[in-house]
């Protein structure tokens, strides 16, 4: 039998807030978290702004946490132990066993890599922080979740570029409605703003330029002018519990999750296939036994990068037929940057706020139109007072695959 | 400054004790630490004196323990290497 999951918590870390209620303000006001990077490196590189998180781990851990802790862990538990005292969850040994945690991260711990690499090539040292391996192990988030709330239940990191943390939910979400967990910790995290990596991707040459007049606009989702995706850094961790549980201990409803939708493009590493992303949204749209036309809200992939908008455009058009021009698509990252591991979740987390506030975030930047991307993308100025019962999320990872995620708003 | 004194500092550097809390008799057991953090602490310990600790040979219970391991090391590595000697 099928079981129903509902979202009881929500917890973020973005450059648009490091709560909730902080980053529904900004987002839903257009507000960007954009900006030139604080670090020293900055003036080496041609493009020097991302979505950097605002963060002082210092407010959340111990000098010992500080230490060991890389800085995508630090993202990973700040932003669970707010959806934790979100759900208001208190779960006794038996139900700890039946509880598990699905993470998503791209490049799991960046800065200690990076650090190590630095130390022995460029010092000339010849050792590397004792903790070194813990830092940088991919999985290390999704332990350390498990160990804090103590959940012995499954545990498992997903690492699908974009896509991750869109997976790590969609599977999270199958573990309950499938009966082999009745809570879930799920989300993704991201911490790689480093010299290496800024390097890397400015060699794929995916990067936004710098908007001359205001660094904060440079990313540009489905306009004319868009030149690449900007990189950002964050975690967002939702609280799955089976619905029937979830209303007994009264939980904050903030969704029901009624599909998901995985498909790989099996063709190209960067190139996207829309007709894989039109598949994952139908079969998302088939799960969830709904008809295309009760969607709401779109949160795009919308990476500002000439071939996603382009591509992902006509992915919604071959799913949506007519009813395309009619429903609400914004990327958000044109705000919060792309996070890759912790997007999908992130990106959630904004569908399921468009459901709170009844309410649809902008894509801001969007002045100068692109006749090939032609939907209602919700240009600069978010949408107060609409309905908002049904909410898609879309996340299309390089290596090709595709995720997407349908909520509605729950009864009563 | 004596061994003890720079222990103490480093203990405070890089966890949230009180220095009352750390006397020669204080155990790491009482301190709450465990062997990762034993681990992270002995490279803090290998920076601060100039010395290696060779594995397995960090047994230690007590802050004083702690204290006489360090002297051993930094005497014996002193000896056996006069060019670490001059760089301390």
């Amino acid at each position: 039998m099928r079981r129903r999951v509902a979202v009881t918590g929500l917890g973020v870390i973005s450059s648009c807030g490091n709560n909730i209620n902080d980053f529904s303000a900004n987002i839903m006001a257009g507000k960007s978290g954009v900006r030139r990077i604080s670090s020293e490196f900055s003036n080496l590189l041609s493009v020097k702004v991302a979505a950097e998180v605002d963060f002082n781990p210092f407010d959340y851990f111990n000098k010992k946490q500080v230490s060991s802790l890389d800085r995508v862990n630090q993202f990973a538990l700040a932003a669970a132990s707010q959806a934790w005292k979100d759900a208001k969850l208190s779960l006794d040994a038996k139900e700890k066993e039946r509880s598990g945690v699905y993470m998503g991260t791209g490049l799991g711990g960046a800065n200690a890599i990076e650090d190590g690499y630095v130390r022995l090539f460029k010092e000339n040292a010849d050792r590397v922080k004792p903790l070194s391996v813990l830092m940088i192990m991919s999985n290390a988030s999704a332990s350390y979740l498990s160990i804090e709330y103590g959940l012995t239940g499954p545990c498992l990191t997903v690492s699908t570029a974009c896509a991750s943390s869109s997976n790590a939910i969609g599977e999270a979400f199958r573990q309950i409605r499938d009966g082999y967990a009745d809570v879930m910790l799920a989300g993704g995290t991201e911490a790689f703003l480093t010299y290496g990596v800024f390097r890397s991707w400015e060699a794929l040459r995916v990067l936004a330029m710098e908007d001359p007049d205001d660094p904060s606009k440079s990313c540009k989702p489905f306009s004319k002018n868009r030149s690449g995706l900007v990189l950002g850094e964050g975690a967002a961790v939702v609280v799955l519990e089976e619905m029937e549980r979830a209303v007994r201990h009264g939980a904050p409803l903030y969704a029901e999750i009624l599909g998901y939708g995985s498909t790989s493009d099996a063709f190209h590493m960067t190139k996207p296939s829309f007709e894989r992303q039109a598949q994952a949204i139908s079969e998302a749209i088939r799960e969830a036994g709904i008809s295309s036309e009760d969607i709401d809200y779109i949160n795009a992939h919308g990476t500002a990068t000439q071939w996603n908008d382009l591509l992902e455009t006509q992915a919604i058009k071959k799913v949506f037929g007519d009813y395309a021009y009619k429903v609400p698509v914004s990327s958000t990252k044109s705000m919060h940057g792309h996070t890759i591991g912790a997007a999908g979740a992130i990106e959630f987390v904004v569908s399921l706020l468009a459901i709170k506030n009844q309410a649809i975030p902008p894509t801001t930047n969007l002045d100068q139109p692109d006749p090939e991307c032609d939907l209602d993308y919700v240009p600069n100025i978010g949408r107060k007072g609409v309905k908002v019962n049904t909410v898609m999320s879309n996340s299309f990872a390089f290596g090709g695959t595709n995720a997407v995620l349908i909520a509605r708003k729950t009864e009563g | 400054m004596s061994t003890i004194e720079r222990l103490k500092k480093l203990f405070i550097d890089k966890f949230d004790f009180n220095v009352e809390e750390l006397k020669p008799e204080t155990t790491l057991e009482y301190l709450g630490l465990d062997s990762l953090d034993k681990i992270e602490f002995m490279f803090d310990i290998e920076n601060e004196f100039r010395i290696k600790i060779p594995d397995q040979e960090f047994k230690v219970t007590t802050i004083q323990d702690m204290v006489d391991a360090i002297d051993r090391f930094v005497s014996e590595q002193l000896l056996s290497s006069p060019n670490l000697a001059m760089s301390t």
